[in-house]
């Protein structure tokens, strides 16, 4: 019986066939098979989604899923967010909102809000935070994700010209950082 | 960090029982594998061969049989469940349930009859299922039998499914008209610290055939047959029907609770009667909206 | 997010909310964590854990383990006589694996190295060990009673130590260390008190839950050791694993890439000299990754017992603090006894005391060890002083916020003697955050409201040094020591090194954590980075600039008019020239380069200890469910009292992500012993905070530039996690007419908390 297998699957658009152990989650042939290594594993047991990536566009824990079972399926990672470099604009939101600290959680997030945003391109603030229950952040305390979140799909895009921002930071008094260039 | 297992992918029911065969003992099923790769991982079970059900057709499907009733393949996961049509028109409660089980993950790869055969005791579709009725089809090499929920689930991981056998579908039978079943859970970790399920009727104005199910307190799922009594008669609205739920959440008391991380037993039991009241009132709403 | 300043001006792009400048990196999963470090010949390590919490080891064998194919090697600390196996920062009292016994259910007994993690774990399962167990104590009042099982044998005074001579405890054997903390006269102090005030109140043992698990990766080569680690202070790690493997600070190499998350977690040496003694023994590079579940075994917060009585005269100014404080440190020191001198420092808090006496124990029990952890002793004491202060107003008449006015710190008051005055304007800070609370707008029933405060000797030692190297295009490379744990050192560091040198933040370069590449710092926590690394960064940028206005003059005008400094370069009579054009000119070609050095240490502007105050000021509206006991925050305000806000929008994370982490302790975390083991070591049952958990936030960042950092920068990030708990307690308190005092404040404890208030209403 075997305990290895041919494994063929889509994984960001390009197509891969690999021989793998039937144990391998799909988070083990990620990470260790094909170097896609932003795909992180914290809590390994469907909890943290820090693993989250997107199996025929729904979220799943490859923690705890197995490799066999995308066989001839398409798999999307945080490496396939921004295929020509240009970041999605989930990705810029999450930048311009500082929407990540150590950024461990961070891919898992994104894919989270990636499948939400597609299945539900504006959704409420409450329907984020019930989306992204299950992505935990321990270094945010998710009020900038949230807002990340709500960002991208608004589409908003930040003011790119970081001095100009100074103005509408939130500053009581006169602006006391002096734009001496 | 899982073990090293051989897998098997059979296309059929007969193809999965030679399946099994062929694991010479050290075989067990698998379909979405969220409860099943978890212990593999954390040492408490190892199996030489893992058998993926998914693909066997006869384990897939939502559909109203003849009677009525609400069958669904053991093999659908809790987020087509959710979204489903029919069981959102023929049992909302459970699309409900559906949709707050774990996380969206586990949701798009856990199944119904993984959740069911797993026997977690805080389990929410068993708790449910019970109170609803429902009944369990296994399928084995010998041939298929049905077992309602209660003959099924026997204790925590532990069920009335042989080895060999097959849970391949899951049949909640219909119900009648004026008829509300309803759910309610507290969690404040992972699992429920205590969760209640109503069914009940409304005849005349008062309630009828109530069934009360407590969930997450003991080691299975339970029918507490007194609360049950206690709501039946019970005017459906009001300061008597508050006055007989609270009748009712006594019954809780002659509960074997199990205190966990949530709680004692008996706060546990004062949870479970928090959540009856809040299970019979939206029970109630249905069985209104169903009359 | 509201800003308030009253500090003088910086240059650009200091105080700027420039984007993250490990953003790219993070979001596109290019950036490397040492969970993501590969290299050819690497062989995986798995750990046997005692299932015992107190055990002699009577034999291991591990025969059949050894010829499990695909096993390397096979360790027990019989296999390492070559390696001085006991480290420890405060204590040494910790062998990198089992030595003779067991002290808690989870500590390492064997390591096998195979050619891949899944062989490791198969060989695991093929060793046996024979336990005699022996009676255990999970609980640090158990462990001082008589009788109670000793945990270390060795009298303490024969333990060795770095600068504890004074703390290490003699009085039982189960105290690892005493630290106190006294001035004034407290017996007078008690005698002329109006109210007395006590009270014991419980913290638990906490998880930091730094998302990455520990990790590390060890590589020897020709007698050289290089180490990868999840670690937050790679100088620390070089100096125990010089000493563990008898080798000289320079032949150590420890390189921290991005870690995943640390919150002081990852401070201090973990896994490192075990994960080098395997590769020693393998003979090869050897990765050591631990599950979450053992990350839990390795380090937890400090659990703590205070028991505080606090006098007040009849107008509600204290008269004097009394205090215990048992912290329960675990099967090992680790880093608890500096927790203990902390937490014993922390007690008086952010107000004028008279007199203050504070005994802090830290206790051996067979659990996990205990160490650091953002707060660092604040949180277990701010919930017992800021409890009383409410307490105490209730007993007075006095408004919570106006008693605390009246006792507050004021600008350049030293808490006590030889300390620095605090640096903050604490008044100004509540008044902001009664504000933002709308502290007089009606509450819905079943809601209340409070404010606390704390006030922590923060920022750990001035042992810092950077370089600042100026190449011929202009562009810098900041080398420095100091961890980018998500903190944003890597960005607010570069933002200060632009703005000193005048140039472009995308033309500076940020070298970090890699002991061979970088020049030293002493450590990354305690909320140090942007005040002390940010000073030599500066004072590095400082003689770069100096040396290049003498280059400029020797090389640009020798005969000529004087050079002028200017913000980004030099001035010759009409002409300017940046700072690459002066390298250049200097080395005569096209090549070159300037290093600017920058020494921070006790002298000077930093020489008054601690290097700052770190402020807390965090207000609470909470909802108490009466019918299940759940609390729910509603509303969280933070004070960010920061001085000077290098990247406003870090400092904003840094205290939602504070304040939510206190939230978690205060609501729900707690790790639970029973019968010896950890009965919710998993994510599955240790719970923290959801985006569900999340309140309305007000976000407030205060600048008045009263820090000793640049532009009157000092620390932050911590201080909004230590008095939730306590603000917490004391809106409950204001909601239901409860007091909690042992958290987390769970929903049981809340519905205990509510029955016990009916019943003696009844009564």
């Amino acid at each position: 019986m075997p305990e290895t297998m041919d494994l063929s699957l889509t994984v960001n658009s390009r197509e891969r066939a690999l021989r793998i152990e039937a144990r391998e989650t799909l988070g083990d042939v990620l990470r260790d098979r094909l170097g896609l290594t932003g795909t992180k594993i914290s809590c390994d047991a469907q909890v943290c989604g820090a693993c989250t990536v997107l199996v025929d566009d729904l979220a799943v824990s490859a923690c705890t899923f197995l490799a066999a079972d995308a066989e001839s399926r398409s798999v999307r990672t945080v490496e396939g967010l921004a295929p020509n470099g240009v970041l999605s604009p989930v990705q810029q939101a999450f930048i311009d909102h500082a929407g990540f600290q150590c950024g461990f959680c961070t891919p898992g997030m994104l894919m989270a809000t990636t499948a939400l945003l597609e299945e539900n391109p504006a959704p409420s603030r409450d329907e984020v935070i019930h989306a992204l229950e299950g992505n935990l952040c321990r270094c945010t305390g998710y009020a900038q994700i949230i807002d990340a979140v709500l960002a991208a799909a608004r589409g908003a895009i930040s003011p790119d010209a970081v001095p100009d921002a100074v103005p509408d930071a939130g500053l009581d008094t006169a602006p006391t950082a002096e734009a001496t260039r | 960090m899982i073990p090293r297992f051989s897998l098997l992918r059979p296309r059929s029911l007969d193809e999965g029982f030679a399946a099994f065969v062929a694991a010479a003992g050290e075989g067990a099923w698998i379909a979405g594998g969220t409860e099943l790769l978890q212990v593999m991982k954390m040492g408490l079970a190892q199996f030489a061969t893992l058998i993926d059900v998914k693909a066997i057709p006869e384990l897939h499907g939502i559909a109203i049989d003849d009677e009525g009733g609400l069958v669904i393949g053991a093999g659908t996961t809790h987020r087509l469940v959710e979204r489903s049509a029919i069981v959102r028109a023929a049992l909302p409660g459970l699309a409900t349930l559906a949709a707050r089980i774990a996380n969206v993950r586990v949701r798009n790869t856990g199944t119904l009859g993984g959740n069911l055969a797993f026997a977690e005791p805080h389990s929410d579709p068993a708790t449910f299922l019970l109170a609803c009725g429902a009944a369990v089809r296994l399928v084995g090499p010998g041939g298929a039998r049905d077992l309602p929920i209660g003959d099924f689930v026997l204790g925590p991981l532990f069920t009335a499914r042989e080895a060999d056998e097959l849970l391949v579908s899951v049949r909640i039978p219909a119900a009648g008209p004026a008829v509300g079943r309803a759910y309610a859970k507290l969690a404040f970790f992972e699992r429920p610290a205590a969760s209640v399920a109503v069914r009940l009727a409304i005849r005349d104005g008062h309630v009828a055939e109530a069934t009360v199910v407590a969930g997450s307190l003991s080691e299975v799922p339970t029918v507490v047959e007194e609360a049950g009594r206690a709501l039946d008669g019970s005017e459906a609205t009001g300061a008597g029907l508050t006055s007989r739920l609270g009748a009712a959440a006594e019954a809780f008391g002659a509960l074997d609770v199990v205190p966990d991380l949530n709680g004692s037993a008996d706060y546990k039991r004062h949870l479970a009667g928090v959540l009856l009241h809040r299970a019979a009132q939206q029970a109630l709403v249905e069985a209104h909206a169903r009359a | 997010m509201r800003r308030v300043s009253t500090r003088g001006a910086a240059p650009a792009p200091i105080g700027l909310p420039v984007p993250r400048r490990d953003g790219v990196a993070k979001v596109t999963g290019r950036g490397r964590f040492t969970v993501d470090i590969g290299m050819p010949g690497l062989a995986h390590a798995k750990l046997l854990r005692s299932p015992y919490p107190h055990a002699v080891i009577r034999s291991i064998d591990t025969a059949a383990a050894r010829r499990h194919p695909g096993v390397v090697a096979v360790v027990t600390a019989d296999d390492l006589p070559d390696v001085r196996l006991v480290y420890g920062h405060a204590v040494a009292d910790h062998p990198m694996i089992a030595t003779g016994k067991v002290r808690f259910a989870g500590e390492p007994v064997v390591g096998v190295v195979a050619e891949d993690a899944v062989t490791a774990e198969e060989a695991l399962r093929l060793v046996s060990v024979e336990y005699e167990p022996l009676p255990f104590v999970t609980a640090p009042d158990a462990a001082l009673a008589d009788g109670a099982p000793i945990i270390h044998e060795q009298p303490g005074e024969q333990r060795a130590h770095r600068g504890f001579a004074e703390d290490i405890a003699r009085t039982h054997p189960n105290v690892c260390s005493e630290s106190r903390q006294s001035w004034g006269e407290i017996e007078l102090a008690f005698g002329d008190a109006h109210l007395v005030v006590e009270g014991e109140y419980r913290y638990p043992r906490s998880y930091a839950y730094a998302m990455e698990p520990y990790t590390a990766l060890a590589r020897w080569d020709e007698g050289e050791l290089t180490v990868w680690t999840s670690g937050q202070h790679p100088y620390m790690v070089r100096e125990d694993l010089a000493q563990c493997f008898d080798l000289p600070l320079a032949a150590v190499r420890v390189i921290v890439p991005y870690v995943g998350g640390g919150y002081g977690s990852k401070s201090y040496t973990k896994i490192e000299p075990l994960t080098a003694a395997l590769a020693l023994r393998a003979g090869r590079p050897v990765r050591l990754g631990l599950t979450i579940e053992e990350s839990i075994l390795t380090t937890r917060g400090d659990a703590a017992i205070v028991r505080l009585r606090s006098a007040f005269d009849r107008d509600g100014l204290i008269l004097g603090r009394q205090a215990t404080i048992l912290l329960d440190t675990g099967g090992y020191a680790e880093n608890s006894p500096l927790v203990g001198r902390k937490a014993a420092n922390r007690l008086g808090g952010p107000y004028r005391i008279p007199a203050l006496d504070v005994l802090c124990s830290t206790v051996y029990t067979n659990t996990a060890p205990a160490s650091s952890f953002r707060g660092f002793g604040a949180p277990q004491v701010t919930l017992a002083g800021e409890s009383q202060m409410d307490e105490a107003a209730e007993l007075l008449g006095i408004d919570p916020l106006e008693i605390r006015r009246r006792n507050l710190l004021r600008p350049g008051e030293r808490p006590w003697p030889n300390v620095r005055g605090i640096d903050a304007d604490l008044v100004a800070d509540l008044d902001l955050a009664a504000e933002e609370l709308g502290w007089t707008t009606p509450l819905p029933t079943g809601h209340g409201r409070a404010i606390c405060l704390s006030a922590s000797d923060a920022g750990s030692e001035p042992m810092t040094t950077s370089l600042v190297r100026v190449h011929p295009d202009g562009s810098l490379t900041v080398s420095c020591g100091s961890t980018e744990m998500g903190q944003g050192s890597s960005t607010v560091l570069a933002q200060m090194a632009a703005g000193e040198m005048g140039i472009e933040l995308e033309r500076v370069h940020l070298l970090q954590s890699d002991t061979a590449a970088v020049s030293y710092d002493r450590s990354t926590g305690a909320s140090r980075t942007t005040t002390l690394m940010g000073l030599a960064i500066a004072a590095a940028a400082r003689d770069a600039r100096a040396q290049l206005v003498q280059w400029a003059q020797e090389s640009l005008a020798p005969d000529g008019p004087t050079v002028i400094e200017e913000r980004s370069g030099v001035r010759i009579g009409d002409a300017s020239h940046d700072w690459g054009d002066v390298v250049r000119s200097w080395f005569g070609g096209h090549a070159g380069e300037c290093v600017g050095r920058g020494y921070i240490r006790r002298s000077g502007t930093t020489e008054e200890m601690p290097p700052f105050w770190e402020i807390g000021c965090v207000g609470v509206e909470v909802s108490v469910d009466e019918s299940t006991g759940v609390i729910r925050v509603e509303k969280l305000v933070t004070i960010g009292d920061v001085g000077c806000a290098i990247n406003p929008q870090l400092v904003e994370g840094q205290d939602i992500g504070a304040a939510m982490m206190g939230l978690g302790m205060a609501t729900r975390e707690e790790l639970v012993y029973e019968d010896g083991n950890l009965m919710n070591g998993n994510l599955f049952d240790y719970r923290v905070p959801r985006t569900t958990d999340l309140p309305e936030i007000r976000s407030v960042i205060v600048e008045r530039g009263d820090g000793v950092g640049l532009y009157g920068a000092k620390g932050g990030g911590e201080g909004s996690l230590n008095p939730v708990a306590a603000a917490i307690a004391n809106a409950v308190w204001r909601a239901a007419g409860i007091r909690l005092r042992e958290a987390p404040f769970s929903p049981e404890r809340v519905w205990n908390a509510l029955r016990e208030r009916d019943a003696a209403a009844r009564s």
